[in-house]
């Protein structure tokens, strides 16, 4: 077993609380009858018990393991039934519980705090959800709604610090009961904190119901035959997003009759249908909510697709102001008119703007929107001993810049074979600092699709964090979109991916493609869908010497390998989403050029049906992941290039 | 006739309308925040809110070398924020009427205790703060 480094600890405890925190949700539905645990809820809770004890198994976690594996154990038999007993809901409710409780005492700094067993936990009395009768309502002031929100945001901040103290004072003396009681307590008011939130949240539905008829005027009016289809409208959104983004739906829905659809007679010649369609989905992706309108119209010019690849995002380029009145682009003329508005709305919220379009076929414009403006995840970093918060939709990846690479005089990093902008945060934001240490970490940003790197000192780890105003009296201060309170009570600005973005384009040299990177240093291909697993493999591969590049799924990882040569071996998971590790390799065995490069499975100890599936696709050696520790991985990374 | 609240500032003592007054709290932990106005000490969390902390006496354009104690929040229609004050010594009733003086940010003295106490024009502070971000 390995020493767990507090940063990995740090992670993997956010991982598996986040994945607890699904597990719970999701029995608490079944529970309240809302469905009756569709065999999709019982594989999402299988997989995230699964992901929890694979991850426990690496960093050395092993009571998390033992419980994970219990609970994985009794959901694949339900799996295979196809139901979960009603009688389990609460068993596994009483896991969870156990198993949050290993996890905290698991990746405490110091010492191990036993976990109580099951057993003792299942005695423990459980609060019965409440069933609620759909059917009724009331209707109450917001401003209700948002008094009861902020009075369980000061208890959620009170008790993080009286933990804080606790924790402190007790140290590492720190008595079972003690922590097992401030666990119990956190839960309970995050359960607390997440039904308040959900009452601040409406189904996009509410805002949709003008929609048809609006689009209809405005296609008898232009002489064109749209249909106008709606679907996700049980999609929920918080309210105040949902107020903001209603006129930008609406224009959106306008543009695509205005500029998107063609009339009849020119789709006709084109050999598309008379009718043109616009569809507004909406869906949730995890934390955050994905508003999408396409349309099946002319799409942009080629030209501007053009000016995308160049010079940033379609989305950019299009909001632009004053970018349709270009008259090389007349024909497109109002595709970006207001898009700029848009653009802006959906970042003040921390969310982004995505467009795609394919000459002669459509446009595509996402809005991916947090579910709760109140409710942010965030990725916090350290710069000159103060803490700062990056929210998670816009973080890509985080990465150690090598102590071969100058910060002076080089401007860039090399990440997948692409120079990316590398800045200090101090400068970005002005901030007063010591010069960054030998290896900073830089967190890769996207905003507006392009890539930018953010120097730091440390990666504190991600956190749920409730985003707060900073007031109308700093509302003029660019680079946050808020603050937010942290466990021991202080404050993190989070910063505006935006911002960063254009402080960095504003200050961009020509990118270097810098030289002082050791060219023989092996690059090694990481995939796997979990966040703490990628980052155990980094760290323990980075400080053996090898370049480190990850993916979080095989379709990541197989567009990574088409885009980088210098990928000489790939360690993979085998579940994951989109492509699995099986699939992956099996394209790289097909792949001419590629067929070559060594390929190690990540295997769990009780799947014997997956080193079959690996042998039978190629693999070259399997780890198995509950026996996994630093050395093998490295002898094996080791033997295989040597091999080669 | 109101009451104020009375406060000391590099020495000097001060009153300000109760009615703009939230209530008192620690200096405490100040997160600076790069980029605000220079007045802008850094923001803090009072229960649960982000609160900004406007350092007072450079508002007011004295010169202080000690560190302020005490943080006195303040709110208007549409703004909250804390000022930095060396400390509040109480309450007031101020009687004596209000002589007008040549200060821009503050709405007149007062002779309390044979002393002139100035007092303090939330409105001109904030916007004084507000001024300098756009400026």
């Amino acid at each position: 077993m390995i020493a767990i480094d507090p940063e990995i600890a740090e992670i993997f405890n956010a991982e598996a609380n986040e994945r607890l925190d699904r597990i719970v949700e999701t029995l608490l539905a079944i529970e309240a009858g809302e469905g009756d645990a569709p065999a999709g809820a019982i594989d999402t809770m299988f997989r995230d018990a699964h992901s929890i004890k694979g991850s426990a198994a690496m960093v050395g976690c092993d009571q998390t393991r033992g419980i994970a594996h219990s609970m994985e154990d009794v959901l694949g038999t339900a799996r295979e039934a196809g139901a979960l007993a009603a009688g389990l809901v609460e068993t596994l409710l009483s896991a969870a519980d156990a198993l949050r409780h290993a996890v905290t005492s698991e990746t405490a700094l110091e010492g191990d705090l036993p976990a109580p067993e099951l057993a003792a936990v299942a005695a423990e009395p459980q609060a019965a959800p409440q069933r609620q009768d759909e059917r009724r309502s009331i209707r109450m002031p917001t401003a209700k709604v948002d008094r009861l929100l902020e009075a369980v945001g000061e208890n959620v901040v009170q008790t993080r610090r009286l933990e804080h103290v606790l924790r402190t004072s007790l140290g590492a003396n720190g008595d079972e009961r003690t922590s097992w009681e401030l666990g119990r307590g956190k839960f309970l008011l995050d359960e607390l904190q997440r039904a308040a939130i959900d009452m601040r949240t409406l189904p996009l539905g509410s805002i949709t119901a003008a929609y048809p008829r609006a689009v209809r005027d405005l296609a008898l009016a232009s002489g064109k035959e749209i249909l106008l289809e709606i679907s996700g409208t049980e999609t929920q959104l918080d309210r105040v997003i949902l107020d903001g983004i209603s006129d930008a739906i609406s224009h959106l829905l306008r543009n695509c009759v205005a500029h998107g659809i063609e009339s009849p007679a020119e789709r006709e010649r084109a050999g598309k249908p008379r009718e043109g369609r616009i569809a507004l989905r909406a869906e949730q992706r995890g934390s955050f909510v994905a508003i999408e309108v396409s349309d099946d119209g002319g799409g942009v010019d080629p030209s501007v697709l053009e000016r995308g690849t160049d010079g940033g995002s379609l989305a950019e380029v299009l909001s632009k102001p004053g970018f349709s009145t270009a008259s090389e682009v007349t024909d497109v003329a109002g595709r970006g008119v207001g898009l700029d508005a848009v653009k802006q709305h959906v970042e003040s919220f921390g969310g982004t703007l995505v467009v795609d379009s394919e000459p002669g076929a459509g446009m595509v414009v996402t809005l991916l929107l947090p579910y709760s403006v109140a409710l942010m995840r965030v990725l916090l970093i350290e710069r000159g001993e103060q803490v700062f918060g990056v929210p998670l939709a816009s973080v890509e990846e985080v990465t150690v810049v090598g102590s071969l690479l100058t910060l002076v005089g080089s401007e860039s990093l090399e990440v997948h074979g692409e120079a990316v902008p590398l800045r200090d945060l101090a400068t970005l934001v002005g901030a007063q600092a010591t010069e960054l240490g030998p290896q900073p970490r830089a967190v890769i940003v996207m905003s507006s699709r392009r890539r930018q790197a953010v120097a730091c000192d440390r990666v504190v780890g991600e956190r749920e964090v409730m985003l707060k105003s900073l007031g109308k009296l700093l509302s003029g201060v660019p680079g946050y979109l808020g603050a937010a309170i942290i466990d021991d009570g202080g404050i993190a600005p989070i910063l505006d991916p935006a911002f960063l973005a254009r402080q960095i384009a504003g200050t961009a040299l020509p990118a270097v493609q810098e030289g002082s990177e050791e060219p023989s240093a092996p690059k090694v291909l990481v995939v796997d869908d979990q966040f703490t697993v990628r980052e155990l493999q980094r760290s323990i591969l980075e400080a053996a010497g090898y370049r480190v590049v990850t993916a979080r799924d095989g379709r990541e990882a197989w567009s990574q390998l088409a885009d980088d040569a210098e990928v000489q071996l790939v360690v993979t998971d085998v579940q994951m989403p989109e492509m699995d590790g099986i699939e992956l390799l099996q394209k790289i065995r097909a792949d001419p050029r590629r067929s070559a490069i060594p390929v190690v499975v990540l295997t769990s100890l009780a799947a014997d049906g997956e080193k079959q599936r690996g042998a039978d696709a190629g693999a070259d050696a399997y780890i198995v992941k509950d026996e996994f520790d630093q050395r093998a991985l490295l002898d094996t990374v080791e033997r295989l290039l040597v091999l080669r | 006739v109101s009451p104020h609240v009375r406060l000391r500032l590099g020495g000097e003592s001060y009153a300000l309308p109760i009615s703009g007054v939230r209530e008192v709290v620690d200096f405490g932990d100040v997160t600076p925040l790069p980029g605000a106005p220079r007045t802008v000490v850094g923001i803090r969390n009072v229960h649960g809110n982000v609160i900004p902390v406007i350092d007072l006496a450079g508002v007011l354009g004295l010169h202080v070398d000690e560190r302020p104690a005490q943080i006195l929040i303040v709110e208007d229609a549409e703004r909250v924020a804390g000022l930095a004050v060396d400390g509040v010594t109480g309450v007031e009733v101020i009687s004596d009427s209000i002589r007008e003086i040549e200060s821009p940010r503050l709405t007149g003295a007062v002779l309390l205790d044979g002393a002139l106490v100035g007092v303090i024009d939330l409105q001109a502070v904030l916007a004084a703060v507000e001024n300098e971000r756009s400026g």
